[in-house]
């Protein structure tokens, strides 16, 4: 019987509008890939407008990583690359031939760890490994001391894992398998309480741990911190469950594809289901039939970390989930002395605790101005780590490199913090300012 | 409600910067935002945030305060017509109280708004509302006859010399309620000690001493009961006497989640095992007074409940809080037994633990990063042993 992790600190805002359990098919001939889906990478093109793709043509690679390239998910023909100030890329957009024509693929029968890295690089599915420390895709040249998966998210009205991986579970198992030849330590299987005996492997470097608890139970940082923490020096490597299985199905099925499964969860219920599609799909479709009002956002992601896509309403690579939520910025005459029955707040001083609702259907406003840290305590309730989080993040203010390596800033990334940006009462950007912090170690 | 909306909108365009007004914006910015809330949405992280806001904890501390201050303001009704022996109705004792204390208040809100919009301004930032509770608090800690220059000047003293030259609310490493009150006790001594200031209109003659100032002077005899003490019908400055009030005050801070519940009992438990071991060994007359009861005498529960947990000038960590707070209580008490010339000991003994917050928050970060260290050295021996093994 293995121990369970509790997770006591943490905290699941109560918000109306899951997914139901119902999977529909989903295509659309519009595709966009956004380098800014990948931290801290510098894309360099490999591609111009007009040219034809295949399913696993190189888009574009880092510059400072260059055997790490983003594909095309899709044959067909780029149809437009966006560029902002300074000619950053920001899309690339690509036109869909509606037909699968992919590249000529060479998938070794029983991988040694080199090929299978070369596979994967080949095909472009590495970047969906990324690392801890940073958060970042992970560098083929390094020899990571374990790797996490996190087999359930408990993120504000996260999709069902269980009802993901159930139907592709032997492709789930050959993907963990080949993954296992990557690290000289092991699989990190990060399992909720009730996904007891749902997997089932004899795999001896996969190891399973069981969690329960509050959000953020599901996240893969607070596992590591649990089972085996990250120290300097140590690089730990991370993947969705979802691109296990694209891996899974490419060496199993030798196909290679980039199809997910994504839950549409959000404010509007109508559209609220799970959804099978390609990797950066436009998501125009899904709304077809009753058009989304024009004060709502759309976010690939859930709330606490996902991206406004309002812009380009394409999937982002990553995601899993798409969460649509009303825009806020109504203002409120009195707003801080009136009763509040409707605010959802997890202090207590609103009456809307006197009547907790089951859910909330919260907007986007900010409810306050920012303000300087003055409450202290807060972010503790919601912080599962054994990191002082004030602290930390004030370290990161002064750019004060080795207090924040002392205490801890290599455990943490920026969605470990975004609970405690929810609750702050001073509307500090607490991502923010650990990604500022990151940033300024890894130099 | 859109009309009005529009209305501050089109206001809010005069006090944008190169027009006329512009020296004014944090004024106007501080009016809007009370009156209307902001209109921002979240831009980047997380799209959804918490309705609390610091408007919102501060007016739960303020709200917490009206227990204490509505009792405080008959109370001190009550003391005035008992000292001159006229018979008074509740409201005519009410409204004495009241009338005692609202210039106290105007003159500290605007004489501490002033200096805050002003230095506001200077540092192009928005108003912090940190004042709306200071203010409350410094009439609440001062007698009622008190000369109002003296508190404008406590005032003003405090909100620049405790809190602004540090950059503002939330830089603070004292507390500006007590700043004012320690100010004016060394500046003016004459008109907040003795036994004669805290009745107000007190006729000459008869002795208004607080119960506190009664038992340091080793008149035991003269001891209200406990249920006085706790009731509070007793001389004393306007917020500390009812204790029964600060306790309701003291379950909706704990509730709300605003105040840290660990401060007030630890603030207490150090009193109370302070005053247990006076109780044992001491000799003087104060130390004959049962431990429980120190709890009830002075402003020590008003201190504990509304000052020593004031987040910025408190330690930040969470058991650095149960450390600052249990020497609050030991000093407090300590001060009160040791300390022959004046027995109230609270705001010292807050003010002294203020300074020593961040020590103490020192010592609590060290302990964490330490054992980071410790688990960081295990690994690195444990991977060499197995690279040796191998």
């Amino acid at each position: 019987m293995p121990k369970i992790h509790h997770i006591k600190k943490g905290l699941d805002i109560p918000l109306s509008g899951t997914a139901p359990l119902q999977l529909d098919s989903y295509s659309h001939s519009r595709f966009i890939i956004s380098p800014g889906d990948f931290k801290w990478w510098s894309p360099s093109l490999l591609v111009n407008e007009n040219d034809e793709v295949k399913v696993g043509t190189p888009l574009f690679e880092d510059k400072e990583n260059s055997r790490v390239k983003i594909v095309s998910p899709v044959s067909g023909k780029i149809n437009r690359i966006h560029r902002g100030a300074k000619r950053k890329i920001e899309m690339i957009e690509i036109e869909s031939d509606s037909r699968y024509i992919p590249i000529a693929l060479n998938i070794p029968e029983n991988p040694d760890r080199e090929s299978l890295i070369q596979t994967l690089l080949d095909t472009g599915l590495w970047p969906f490994i990324t690392q801890r420390p940073f958060g970042i895709t992970a560098n083929p040249n390094d020899k990571p001391k374990s790797i996490f998966v996190s087999c359930f998210d408990t993120a504000p009205l996260a999709p069902d894992y269980n009802f993901i991986i159930n139907r592709q579970q032997e492709e789930f198992l050959q993907g963990l398998s080949l993954l296992a030849k990557l690290t000289v330590g092991k699989i990190h299987l990060g399992l909720h309480e009730n996904q007891r005996d749902t997997i089932i492997t004899k795999d001896t470097k996969i190891e399973t741990h069981y969690f329960t608890g509050k959000h953020p139970a599901g996240n893969v940082g607070t596992q590591i911190h649990h089972i085996d923490p990250i120290n300097k020096g140590e690089v730990v490597w991370c993947i969705n469950p979802q691109a296990v299985i694209m891996i899974g199905r490419l060496f199993l099925h030798k196909k290679l594809d980039f199809n997910k499964i994504v839950a549409v969860t959000g404010c509007k219920t109508t559209h609220n289901r799970y959804v099978e599609l390609t990797n950066g799909i436009s998501l125009d479709g899904l709304w077809k039939d009753s058009p989304l009002n024009e004060n709502t956002r759309m976010i690939s992601g859930n709330i606490l970390t996902g991206r406004d896509i309002t812009q380009s309403g394409a999937i982002g690579f990553y995601d899993s989930q798409v969460t649509l939520l009303q825009e806020g910025g109504e203002r409120e005459l009195i707003g801080w002395l009136l009763p509040g029955f409707k605010k959802w707040s997890i202090s207590r001083t609103f009456t809307s605790w006197l009547f907790r609702k089951k859910s909330y259907s919260p907007d986007t406003s900010l409810h306050g101005g920012r303000r300087p840290f003055i409450m202290t305590g807060v972010y503790e309730k919601v912080f599962p780590f054994d990191i002082l989080p004030l602290q930390l993040l004030k370290a990161c203010i002064i750019k004060d490199i080795e207090l924040m390596e002392a205490l801890g800033i290599y455990e943490v990334i920026e969605e470990d913090f975004a609970l405690c940006e929810v609750v702050c009462p001073s509307k500090n950007d607490c991502q923010q300012i650990i990604a500022e912090g990151l940033r300024l170690i890894r130099g | 409600m859109k009309q009005i909306t529009n209305w501050s909108d089109k206001l809010g365009k005069h006090f944008e910067e190169g027009k006329p007004l512009y020296p004014f914006k944090s004024l106007y910015d501080a009016i809007d935002t009370f009156l209307l809330t902001p209109k921002t949405v979240t831009q980047r992280g997380a799209h959804i945030r918490d309705a609390v806001d610091m408007k919102r904890i501060l007016i739960t501390v303020m709200i917490a305060l009206l227990p204490p201050l509505l009792f405080g303001l008959w109370n001190i009704g009550l003391q005035h017509y008992r000292a001159l022996g006229v018979e008074a109705t509740f409201w005519q004792q009410f409204g004495y109280g009241f009338l005692k204390w609202l210039p106290l208040v105007i003159v500290t809100y605007v004489s501490g708004l002033t200096a805050e919009v002003i230095f506001a301004q200077w540092r192009k930032e928005e108003v912090s509302e940190g004042f709306f509770v200071t203010g409350m608090l410094i009439p609440m800690i001062l007698p009622p006859d008190i000369p109002l220059w003296i508190v404008a000047l406590g005032t003003l003293f405090s909100v620049i010399f405790a809190k602004e030259v540090f950059g503002g609310t939330g830089y603070n490493f004292l507390n500006p309620a007590i700043v004012t009150r320690v100010f004016i006790f060394f500046a003016y001594p004459s008109v907040i000690s003795g036994d004669n200031v805290w009745i107000a209109g007190q006729p000459d003659g008869i002795s208004g001493a607080t119960p506190l100032a009664e038992a340091a002077m080793g008149n035991l005899a003269q001891m209200p009961s406990i249920m006085e003490l706790c009731i509070g019908t007793i001389p004393g400055s306007i917020g500390e006497t009812s204790k029964i009030a600060i306790l309701l005050g003291a379950i909706l801070l704990v509730y709300t989640g605003v105040a840290s519940f660990k401060i007030m009992i630890s603030v207490v438990a150090g009193g109370l095992v302070t005053g247990l071991l006076f109780n044992i060994f001491g000799e003087a007359p104060l130390t004959q007074i049962p431990f429980y009861e120190h709890i009830l005498l002075g402003g020590f529960l008003f201190g504990a409940v509304y000052m020593a947990t004031d987040p910025v000038t408190a330690t930040q960590t969470e058991k650095g809080k149960i450390i600052y707070g249990f020497l609050i209580g030991v000093l407090a008490i300590l001060i009160r037994m040791i300390n022959k010339g004046y027995a109230e000991g609270m705001m010292l003994a807050i003010l002294f633990m203020n300074i020593m917050a961040p020590l103490i928050d020192h010592i609590v970060i060290r302990l964490n990063i330490r054992k980071r260290q410790k688990r960081a050295v295990l690994v690195s021996t444990q991977s060499r042993q197995r690279h040796e093994e191998i």
